[in-house]
C-alpha cells in the first residue's frame, strides 16, 4: 500500500508544492503573494488534483520556507536548510555543497552523508539574491528573463563596485550613459552577485561537487559567473525550484519511517485542508 | 598613489606640489624592497604607524611592512575587494576595520597558495618574521589584527606595546598621572627591544638609537614648521597632497630620507608663497579636514573640491607631530632614548589639554580645531565617516556639535564612505553633498559673516 | 526591606528586570548616590567601598535608536548606542555619575560623548591596559589608584583598605552564588532555564550587591524546591558572546526547542567564574582579577608556548564548560561593529569545532527587529544537531 508525502516550500517570491511516494508524482509552482495561508491551500489543492489523490491519502505534510508557519495543515515545519540538503542529496547524490539563490535570500549548505552539517545564510541584504538583478534590470530597462542570456554576449564585463542594490543601479545607469555596452554591464552585474555568493559560501570551505538551486540556477548567466569563480562546473537539478519541497516531502517520509521503527506514535497536525480553507 | 589604474577611467589625480607627486614611486619602491628583503633574508616585521617603535626598528635594521599602508595601496588601486571577500570567507565580519580585513584576507590567501596571490598590487605583502602590535587608545585592531593573523602564520611571534596616554578629565590634571604613564611605556619599549633582540639575534645599539631619536625630533619640528607655511593666502598645498606627504611622517620616521623630503617640501612651499602660487588660482573657500581617514580610492574628490574653488590648507588626519620646542618640558634634557620617546608620546597626546581647561565646556580635540580655524583662516569644516574605523571616526559628530557650541557656528559637511571598501562609496551622492556644502559656504560668505 | 514589595527570588528578579532601575530609583529617594557604569570591567568593589551604589547601564532591544544618532555615529557597537539612546531618553535620570572603562573602541571612544551629553556631577574613565604582563599590571594598579583618589574626592572621604576588603568579600560571595546557580543547569534536563538565569543575572546588575546575594540565594532555594521544569527539549546549547543584556535572544533559542545550559557571556559565566583574591593591598587583588583572570577578547593575553597552547590558554575554559555542562552545540552570538570579538570569531569557531562541537556563528544588530530574523538559523542549527 503506497504512502504519499507532501512538501510545501513557501518562499518569499515563489511557492512550490510536491507530492511524492518513490518519485515525484505532482508538482506546482506559483508566485507567493501576501496571503500565505490561502496560497498554501491553493497549491496543495492543485497538486492533489494533478496527482489525482484526496488529501486524506497524504500520510505526512512538511512545510518549509520563509512562510512555513502559515501552513496550518502541515504536520511539521522544517527549515529550508534541512529541506534543501535532503532534496539535493536525493537528486544529486554526488553533491557536497549546495548554493541556493532565491528571490530575496541566498544560502550555502555543507552536506555530509545526505544531511546538512553546516550552513550560511544571507537574508539581510539584496546583493547576492535575485532581487539585485530584478532592481538593476528595471533600472536598465531590460526584462529580467533576458538578463542571463544577454550577459553571455559580453566582451568585457564591467566591474561594478557598489554592492548596495540602490547604489549599484545608479552606477550601471551612469555607465550605460557613458557608453559602456549593455551586455558588458549585465555581465558585470552577474559577476557581482557571484562574488557576493562566493564569499558567503566560502565560509563553509566549499567541497565538490557543488549543486546550484533556486531561481538563480535558472539564470544561465549566473551559472556561468559562478562556475568562473569556482573554476569548475556546477550541477543543476532538472527543476531547481523544487529541491526544497522535494526535500520537505522526503523528510516527512523519514519521520514516518522512524516513528514506525521506534514504535512511537506519529504526531500529526490536527487541522486538515478543508478546515483551513474555512478560516481563510 | 597619484594614479588610479582602472581601464574604464584614466583619471590622474593632480597634486599641487612636486614633492607629493614623488610619493607614489617611493611607496612602490619601498614595498618592492620588502619583498626583496624576504629573499635577502633580512628580518621583516609587520608594523603599525605611530607606535613609538620607528626609531627602534630602524636602529636594528629591521624592515617594516606597514600593513595599513599596503591595504591603502590596494584601496587606492581599487583592488581591495577580493581580499575583503577572502576575509569574509574566513568568517570575519565586514564591519571590522577594512585595513585589517584586506590584510587578513591577503595573508590567508598567500599562506594557502604558498606564494603571493595572483597580480598582487606592487608585488604583494611580504611574509613577516614577527608582528608588532600595540595596545591602548590608538585602536582595537592594533591588538587584535595580528593575533588573528597568527591563525594563518602560527609560527610568527607577536609583541604588543602598551601605549596609553592620560585621559582628559575635569577633576585632576594629567600631570598628576603622567609619571606612571611614562614608566609603563618605557617598560613596554624595553620589552620590545628584548623581543626584537631575541628574534633577530641582533643587539640594540643604544647610541645609534639616540641619534635616530634626535633625528626624529628634528624631523617633527621641520614637519610642523613646513605645514605651518600653509597658513599663507593663497595656500600652497592642500590635504590632497598631505595624504601623500603623510608617507614620510608615518612610514619613514627616523630616516634621513624623511627629513630630506620635508626639507625639499619646505623649500618648495616657500618658493610658491613668494610667488603667491596657490593650489588653485582663484581660492574662494578655505576648509579644514577636521577628522577621518580619507577614502583611498577617492582621493580625486579633493580635485573636485578644488574645481569649486575650495582648498584645504590644514587637516588633523596624519598630522601626527607638534613642534617639540613648544612642549612644556625641555625634551632635550631627557637623554635616555626610551624615556625620551615615552615623554614625547605623552606630551604629544596631551598637547591641547591646557588650552581646553581655559575655555569652559571645551575639549582638547575641539581646541585643536579652533586653533587651526583661526590660524589658517578657515571658512568651513569637513569630516569623513569611514564606517569600518571606530577608532578615529567616532566622536566626529560630537566634536562638530561642541565646536559650534563653544566657538561659533561654522558650516560643516560630513562625508560617509570607507577607507578601503569601495562598495560603500557613492560618487554621485558624494558630489551632491559637496555641491550643497559649497552653496552653503557661498551663502555664508555673501552674508559677510 | 524591598522584598515585601518586590516578592522574592524569581518574582523579584522578574520585577527588577521588567522595571530596570526601579530599585536604584528607590535608593536614590532614600538619599543614596548611584553611579552608572558600562561593561563588567569596572571594578564595582571600589564603587561599593566608597559608599555608592553601582548600577550597570543596559540597553533596550525593543527601543529603536533615535536620539543617540544626533551625537553618536551609527558605526558604534549597537549595544553601546542603545545604552546611550535610552540614557538620553531619561531612563536613568537617577544617576549621579558615570564610570567607563577602557573596554573597547566603541566604549572608550564614546566616553567624551557620554560625559558631555549627560552632564552628570561625576564621570571617570578607567584607562585599563590591554596587555597582561607585569608592566601592564603595575600600570593598571596605578590607574585604579587614580580612580580611588578621584572617587574619594567625590565622596568627600577616604576609601579605606578595610572597606575595600569588605566589598571584595561581598562580591566574591555574589559570584559564588552565581556559580551555585549555574550548578543547577548541569542536570538533564536543567533545573532552571537559560531564560530564567539571564533574567536573574540582568536584574542583579541593577541592585546593591547585598541584595543580589539574597536574591540569588532565594532563587536557588526556590528552584531546588520546585524540582525541575518538565518540558522535553532536544539540544543543550551554550551561547558565547559579549554583553547580552536582554532575555530575548536566549528565549528565542529556548522557544525553538532547546535548552540554554551554559555560556561565555556577560552577565554570565565570564563575569562570575573568577574571584578577587583577598590581598594585603586590596587594589592588587582587584587588578589581578580584572586584568588577568577574566578571559575576554578585549584583553590581549601574551602567547606562552606554541600556537595550540595559546588557543588553549585563551579558549580552554569554553571547552571545559562544554564538557561539564554536556553541551551539544555552541551559538556564537556577536554584534555587528564589535572589534574585540569580531577578530576572534574564526579562532573561537575553529577551536570549538576542532574539539567536536558544532558552532553556529550569528552576527546581529542587537534590536528585536533583527533578532526575529535569527529564528530560521537557530532552528536550522537545532535540526542539524538533531540529525547527528
Amino acid at each position: 500500500m503506497s504512502q504519499y508525502f507532501a512538501g510545501i516550500d513557501l518562499g518569499s517570491t515563489m511557492t512550490k508544492a510536491v507530492i511524492m511516494n518513490q518519485t515525484v508524482l505532482a508538482s506546482v509552482i506559483g508566485p507567493t503573494g501576501p496571503e500565505h495561508r490561502k496560497l498554501a491551500n491553493q497549491v496543495m489543492e492543485e497538486a492533489l488534483v494533478k496527482a489525482n489523490l484526496p488529501f486524506a491519502d497524504i500520510t505526512y505534510v512538511v512545510a518549509t520556507g520563509y512562510g512555513r508557519i502559515n501552513v496550518p495543515f502541515a504536520d511539521k515545519q522544517i527549515t529550508e536548510i534541512s529541506c534543501h540538503a535532503r532534496g539535493v542529496s536525493y537528486l544529486l547524490p554526488e553533491a557536497r555543497t549546495v548554493i541556493d539563490i532565491g528571490g530575496q535570500d541566498s544560502k550555502g549548505i555543507k552536506l555530509k552523508d545526505g544531511r546538512a552539517v553546516d550552513f550560511v545564510m544571507n537574508d539581510k541584504c539584496a546583493a547576492g539574491t535575485g532581487r539585485f538583478l530584478e532592481v538593476t534590470a528595471e533600472g536598465l530597462g531590460v526584462k529580467l528573463e533576458d538578463m542571463g542570456k544577454l550577459s553571455l554576449t559580453a566582451k568585457n564585463a564591467v566591474r561594478i563596485s557598489n554592492t548596495c542594490t540602490v547604489f549599484a543601479t545608479q552606477e550601471v545607469v551612469a555607465k550605460l550613459a557613458e557608453g559602456a555596452p549593455l551586455p558588458d554591464i549585465i555581465a558585470g552585474l552577474h559577476e557581482a552577485i557571484a562574488a557576493r555568493v562566493y564569499s558567503m559560501v566560502g565560509r563553509l570551505k566549499i567541497e565538490r561537487e557543488v549543486a546550484l538551486t533556486g531561481g538563480g540556477a535558472k539564470n544561465i548567466g549566473l551559472v556561468k559567473a559562478l562556475e568562473t569563480r569556482l573554476g569548475y562546473p556546477v550541477l543543476v537539478p532538472p527543476e531547481p525550484l523544487l529541491t526544497g519541497a522535494i526535500g520537505a516531502a522526503l523528510l516527512g517520509k523519514d519521520i514516518v519511517r522512524e516513528a514506525v521503527e521506534k514504535g512511537e506514535a506519529l504526531l500529526r497536525s490536527e487541522r486538515r485542508l478543508t478546515e483551513a480553507t474555512f478560516f481563510t | 598613489m597619484t594614479e588610479e589604474k582602472k581601464p574604464e577611467e584614466r583619471k590622474k589625480r593632480k597634486t599641487a606640489t612636486e614633492a607629493a607627486s614623488k610619493i607614489g614611486p617611493i611607496v612602490k619602491a619601498t614595498i618592492g624592497g620588502t619583498v626583496r628583503a624576504r629573499e635577502e633574508g633580512k628580518p621583516i616585521a609587520y608594523s603599525f604607524i605611530c607606535c613609538c617603535y620607528d626609531e627602534i626598528i630602524r636602529t636594528m635594521d629591521i624592515v617594516p611592512v606597514w600593513t595599513e599602508n599596503y591595504a591603502g595601496v590596494c584601496g587606492a588601486k581599487r583592488d581591495a575587494q577580493r581580499f575583503l571577500e577572502r576575509a569574509e570567507a574566513e568568517n570575519f565580519s565586514r564591519s571590522l576595520c577594512t585595513y585589517a580585513l584586506c590584510g587578513l584576507g591577503f595573508d590567508a590567501w598567500r599562506e594557502e597558495l604558498g606564494e603571493m596571490p595572483p597580480e598582487s598590487p606592487w608585488g604583494g605583502q611580504a611574509r613577516p618574521d614577527m608582528m608588532l602590535g600595540s595596545g591602548q587608545i590608538l585602536c582595537d585592531p592594533r591588538n587584535k589584527w595580528f593575533q588573528a593573523a597568527q591563525r594563518y602564520m602560527p609560527d610568527v611571534p607577536v609583541y604588543d606595546v602598551g601605549l596609553p596616554w592620560p585621559p582628559y578629565e575635569d577633576d585632576y590634571d594629567y600631570r598628576e598621572v603622567q609619571g606612571y604613564y611614562v614608566k609603563y611605556i618605557v617598560e613596554e619599549l624595553k620589552g620590545l627591544v628584548q623581543f626584537l633582540e631575541k628574534h633577530t639575534g641582533r643587539k640594540m645599539d643604544w647610541d645609534r638609537l639616540s641619534e635616530l631619536v634626535d633625528l626624529a625630533d628634528r624631523t617633527w619640528n621641520l614637519i610642523w614648521e613646513t605645514y605651518e607655511l600653509r597658513r599663507a593666502v593663497p595656500t600652497p598645498m592642500g590635504t590632497g597632497d598631505a595624504m601623500n606627504t603623510m608617507v614620510p611622517i608615518v612610514f619613514m620616521m627616523g630616516t634621513q630620507e624623511a627629513y630630506d623630503f620635508f626639507k625639499e617640501l619646505n623649500d618648495e612651499l616657500k618658493h610658491k608663497i613668494a610667488n603667491k602660487e596657490g593650489v588653485i588660482p582663484d581660492e574662494k573657500y578655505r576648509l579644514i579636514w577636521g577628522g577621518g581617514l580619507p577614502s583611498w580610492f577617492a582621493l580625486t574628490d579633493f580635485n573636485y573640491f578644488n574645481s569649486k574653488g575650495a582648498v584645504f590648507p590644514v587637516e588633523t588626519t596624519y598630522r601626527m607631530v607638534e613642534a617639540i620646542y613648544n612642549f612644556d618640558i625641555d625634551l632635550s634634557k631627557i637623554t635616555d632614548p626610551l624615556e625620551h620617546i615615552a615623554w614625547r608620546w605623552v606630551k604629544f597626546w596631551t598637547y591641547w589639554y591646557d588650552r581646553a581647561k581655559k575655555r569652559p565646556g571645551s575639549h582638547p580635540d575641539v581646541e585643536r580645531l579652533i586653533q587651526y580655524i583661526e590660524d589658517y583662516k578657515i571658512d568651513g569644516i569637513v569630516m569623513h565617516e569611514a564606517f569600518s574605523c571606530r577608532s578615529w571616526h567616532v566622536g566626529l559628530i560630537w566634536q562638530l556639535n561642541l565646536l559650534k557650541k563653544v566657538y561659533r557656528d561654522i558650516p560643516s559637511l560630513i562625508l560617509e564612505s570607507d577607507i578601503v571598501d569601495i562598495s560603500s562609496y557613492n560618487e554621485a551622492d558624494t558630489k551632491a553633498r559637496i555641491d550643497a556644502f559649497i552653496d552653503t559656504l557661498e551663502a555664508v560668505k555673501s552674508k559677510g559673516r | 526591606m524591598p522584598e515585601e514589595a518586590a516578592g522574592r527570588g524569581l518574582a523579584a528578579a522578574d520585577r527588577y528586570y521588567q522595571d530596570y532601575g526601579s530599585r536604584a530609583r528607590e535608593l536614590k529617594r532614600q538619599g543614596k548616590k548611584i553611579l552608572g557604569y558600562l561593561c563588567a570591567f569596572v571594578p564595582v568593589e571600589i564603587i561599593t567601598a566608597a559608599g555608592f551604589v553601582p548600577f550597570r547601564i543596559k540597553g533596550d532591544v525593543n527601543e529603536p535608536i533615535t536620539k543617540a544618532d544626533t551625537e553618536m555615529e551609527t558605526i558604534v557597537c549597537p549595544l553601546v548606542r542603545s545604552c546611550f539612546d535610552i540614557s538620553l531618553k531619561g531612563n536613568y535620570e537617577f544617576l549621579d555619575g558615570i564610570v567607563i572603562p577602557h573596554a573597547c573602541d566603541s566604549i572608550c571612544r564614546t566616553y567624551d560623548v557620554w560625559k558631555y551629553s549627560l552632564h552628570l556631577p561625576y564621570s571617570h574613565f578607567i584607562n585599563m591596559p590591554h596587555g597582561t604582563g607585569k608592566p601592564s599590571l603595575d600600570f593598571y594598579q596605578a590607574v585604579l589608584g587614580t580612580f580611588r583618589t578621584s572617587l574619594s574626592r567625590f565622596a568627600g572621604r577616604e576609601i579605606s583598605d578595610r572597606e575595600l576588603t569588605q566589598a571584595i568579600k561581598l562580591y566574591n560571595q555574589n559570584r559564588a552564588k552565581v556559580r551555585e546557580l549555574y550548578g543547577l543547569r548541569k542536570a538533564s534536563p536543567p533545573l532552571i532555564s537559560g531564560t530564567e538565569v539571564a533574567r536573574v543575572l540582568i536584574a542583579a546588575m541593577s541592585i546593591p550587591v547585598e541584595e543580589s546575594i539574597k536574591m540569588l540565594g532565594d532563587v536557588i532555594e526556590e528552584v531546588r524546591q520546585r524540582g525541575g521544569v518538565p518540558a522535553r527539549k532536544s539540544a543543550r546549547i551554550m551561547v558565547v558572546g559579549a554583553q547580552v543584556d536582554s532575555v530575548a535572544f536566549i528565549e528565542l533559542i529556548e522557544n525553538s526547542g532547546a535548552w540554554v545550559v551554559a555560556d561565555d557571556l556577560c552577565p554570565g559565566a565570564r563575569e562570575f567564574f573568577s574571584d578577587v583574591t583577598v590581598t594585603a593591598d586590596p587594589i592588587e587583588g582587584i587588578a589581578e582579577r580584572y586584568l588577568r583572570k577574566v578571559k575576554c577578547g578585549r584583553t590581549y593575553r601574551e602567547m606562552k608556548g606554541n600556537y595550540e597552547e595559546y588557543l588553549e590558554d585563551r579558549f580552554g575554559h569554553m571547552s571545559r564548560m562544554i564538557e561539564d555542562f554536556k553541551v551539544d552545540g555552541v551559538v556564537l552570538y556577536i554584534y555587528k561593529y564589535c572589534d574585540p570579538f569580531g577578530f576572534e570569531v574564526p579562532q573561537i569557531k575553529s577551536y570549538i569545532e576542532s574539539k567536536g562541537t558544532p558552532v553556529l556563528y550569528l552576527e546581529d544588530e542587537y534590536s528585536m527587529s533583527t533578532i526575529g530574523r535569527l529564528r530560521t538559523r537557530i532552528q536550522a542549527f537545532l535540526e542539524l544537531l538533531g540529525s547527528k
